[in-house]
């Protein structure tokens, strides 16, 4: 099996749909002759042409609504954002149109296309290159949002995100783009699109978290480790609509949470998870919920990005807060 | 000295034409002051200098074409280190827009910023996870009720809630700390701890009238055994009396029981085994390990005795206080109820005569007493009225066979017909 960094797992997924759907497109911004900002679509235009793998107008309303249009009649087409902070002028078509397409048709017409865009901090780039904002796309009905955090889940779960007749905004963790390598088997196999990831087991406090904040979170558990705190840790992947199942079970086996999001912590997705706790994990609960997130401000300039990104320190402290209370 | 090297200044370009150069070597320059005028794909762009300081080198000339991140000028920036133009610079931090300052040997993976890129292999298992069984976690209970509890020092996790779905109550923490034993680490009035067997039961949770109530502990757990038993087993169960009218005064009957049992495994080991229906296989063991089944309000436990065949009356009397004890004050471990080998149920105590007990795998054989009653029983061809004890023995037909139960009963009732 090869040993892929999550970017390049990307690439496999779409490769391999391609070779096998004939409907499936790639669209964007240099996503062709240049293979993509971020190397994602690289090869894929020299292997099927540039009629399925097009370069489009530096116009991404243009690019959400002409893939709206080619899912409508029949296509798939997998779009790239360059990044989530020029993710906003698809807003409208994939708001108005994409999530409302097939309750407005009543069903005769469905939008089956991926908006990918890299997301999030941490590669020094500019502010407006390294936002979160799945929440905003988690509270419209009609899409799935989903953030994949290690090679294994980009490929299983963009196949799956191809392949779901409906639009899904799959959101990259830019900083682990190329943070680290894994096996992954190019089989065609897709993950499932409603279901969290156990990364952790543990027994004291449940950790929920999705994307880049895997790497922090998974850090922080093995530091409490060896304080005698055993963590829980859930990669939650499907940001919308969330398996709330994986989460209330593990609640209520440890009595406690910690949300942990790179998102601003007002009205994000740990909102959401807290809500759900609860509501209905309420009695298992032996201490307030804790969650641990980027600040309410903008992203900062790339000097303080570290100082606004949850670090290991924050999330540990955060679940000690947790089993102190 | 400080190395400028030629930045990125287009989207990933390779490399710009010098048009000219606006500073000569031994020019002292400020931050930001033009160095040159280079061409690139689209524009030709003013480069301005990173570093206040004097020109130590230019390294290309006016026409040249320098590839990207290459050497471009060095500066003597008054660190002393002017002289040694062969020393490598340290990479001089960034000041025009965002340029790459370290030549790189391959695609970064981005325009903008720095990408963290390795191989370190990501070490994890996503596990997706099934349904589990519910009922295995923390006690349940509203936020204000853990406060309450735990301002007051009451344990939650040895009670069992009388509210909606077992959540535990504001009464059933009032309960509790009215009932010494909850309060976490409490002492007695004399200031002793409480010795563990002092350890008050938890509080009964009343009938749920009209409920679809979970069933717990060792409800459960029976539920479990005897599923299990009837998928499994093929029972056989044969009756008879044990005539107990000549027994010497001061007979303890469990004891007695427990002994011709002893017998009866002497006389047919095989009934005190274990079987392995899949395999085929039984396992005879030598030591009898008995179950005794007991019954509580929370259902039914069977504690187990060790090597009764060991034990004189005296010690099966001590070990089954012990067991009673344990049992009234459901302190029974599990360690208590495992791997037993051969069953009792002495049942006889309110009503029932004989039974069909359940054997439960993979032991093969139990044992069902009824109550001791007073029998009109033929004697040297006239009546006379003897106590007798029912005995009940299920087994397992397929491992054991009727002849074999026959001579284990039949060891049995001559055991327990002896006056001691």
């Amino acid at each position: 099996m090869a040993k892929v960094a999550l970017v390049e797992a990307l690439t496999m997924a779409m490769a391999y749909e391609m070779k096998h759907d004939p409907s499936v497109v790639v669209m964007g911004e240099d996503v062709g002759k240049n293979g993509g900002v971020f190397r994602a679509t690289l090869g894929l235009q020299d292997t099927f042409g540039p009629e399925r793998v097009i370069d489009t107008p530096l116009a991404e309303a243009l690019i959400a609504g002409v893939a709206i249009g080619m899912a409508a009649m029949g296509l798939k087409p997998v779009a790239e954002i360059q990044f989530s902070g020029f993710i906003y002028p698809c807003v409208d078509e994939i708001i108005n149109h994409a999530g409302r397409l097939r309750s407005r048709t009543r069903g005769r017409l469905s939008v089956p296309m991926v908006l990918r865009a890299p997301s999030g901090g941490g590669i020094h780039a500019p502010e407006h290159h390294s936002e979160s904002n799945e929440a905003m796309f988690a509270h419209m009905p009609g899409i799935r949002v989903v953030m994949p955090s290690s090679p294994q889940r980009a490929y299983g779960l963009l196949l799956a995100a191809i392949r779901d007749p409906d639009p899904v905004v799959f959101l990259e963790p830019t900083r682990l783009y190329r943070l680290n390598k894994q096996e992954v088997a190019d089989d065609g196999e897709a993950l499932p699109l409603d279901t969290c990831f156990v990364l952790r087991e543990g027994t004291d406090v449940t950790l929920v978290t999705w994307g880049a904040m895997v790497v922090e979170s998974l850090a922080a558990a093995a530091e409490l480790e060896k304080e005698g705190v055993s963590v829980e840790v859930i990669d939650l992947a499907t940001v919308s609509p969330i398996d709330e199942q994986t989460v209330l079970e593990s609640v209520e086996k440890t009595g406690r949470c910690v949300i942990v999001q790179e998102a601003p912590i007002s009205g994000g997705v740990g909102s959401e998870v807290a809500a759900l706790v609860a509501e209905k994990a309420l009695y298992s609960l032996e201490s307030p919920i804790v969650r641990v997130a980027g600040w309410d401000t903008p992203m900062p300039l790339f000097k303080l990005e570290h100082d606004y990104m949850p670090s290991t320190a924050r999330v540990a402290a955060g679940i000690r807060k947790a089993m102190e209370g | 000295m400080k190395t400028f090297n030629l930045p990125d200044l287009g989207e990933g370009l390779q490399e710009a034409e010098i048009v000219s150069w606006h500073v000569k070597e031994g020019d002292v320059v400020k931050v930001d002051q033009p160095l040159l005028s280079v061409e690139t794909a689209k524009a030709v762009v003013d480069v301005p200098s990173p570093y206040a300081g004097r020109i130590a080198k230019l390294h290309w000339k006016d026409g040249d074409i320098v590839p990207t991140h290459s050497a471009l000028v060095d500066f003597d920036v008054g660190d002393g280190s002017a002289a040694a133009p062969a020393k490598k610079a340290e990479a001089p931090k960034p000041a025009a827009p965002a340029p790459k300052m370290e030549p790189i040997s391959e695609d970064s993976g981005t325009v903008v910023g720095k990408m963290a890129t390795s191989s370190a292999l990501v070490e994890e298992t996503a596990i997706i996870r099934k349904r589990v069984v519910k009922g295995t976690g923390k006690p349940k209970a509203a936020p204000a009720v853990r406060a309450y509890a735990k301002g007051i020092g009451v344990d939650l996790t040895r009670l069992s809630g009388t509210g909606k779905n077992d959540l535990i109550t504001r009464a059933d923490v009032d309960k509790a700390a009215s009932s010494p034993g909850a309060i976490a680490g409490s002492k007695d009035r004399r200031g002793e701890a409480r010795p563990a067997t002092a350890k008050p039961s938890a509080p009964i949770a009343p009938i749920a009238f009209g409920e679809m109530v979970p069933m717990k502990g060792p409800r459960r757990a029976m539920h479990a055994s005897m599923t299990r038993a009837r998928s499994e087993v093929m029972e056989c169960t044969i009756f008879d009396d044990a005539d107990i009218h000549y027994w010497a005064p001061g007979n303890d009957i469990t004891g007695r029981i427990v002994r011709s049992i002893v017998a009866g495994v002497k006389a047919e080991p095989g009934f005190n085994a274990w079987y392995d229906g899949e395999k085929l296989a039984r396992q005879i063991h030598e030591r009898i390990d008995l179950a005794m089944a007991v019954d509580t309000p929370d259902g039914l436990i069977v504690p187990v005795l060790r090597d009764v065949g060991r034990k004189d009356g005296a010690q099966l009397r001590a070990d089954l206080n012990v067991i009673k004890e344990k049992t009234h004050s459901r302190s029974v471990s599990p360690d208590d109820m495992r791997n037993p080998t051969i069953t009792l149920s002495n049942f006889g105590m309110m009503a029932g005569r004989y039974a069909t007990p359940v054997v439960v795998p993979p032991t093969v054989a139990i044992i069902g007493t009824g109550g001791i009653r007073h029998d009109v029983v033929p004697v040297l061809g006239g009546v006379e009225v003897h106590k007798r004890i029912p005995l009940s023995l299920t087994f397992d037909h397929r491992c054991l066979t009727g002849g074999e139960a026959c001579r284990f009963l039949a060891a049995m009732i001559k055991d327990l017909q002896k006056a001691t």
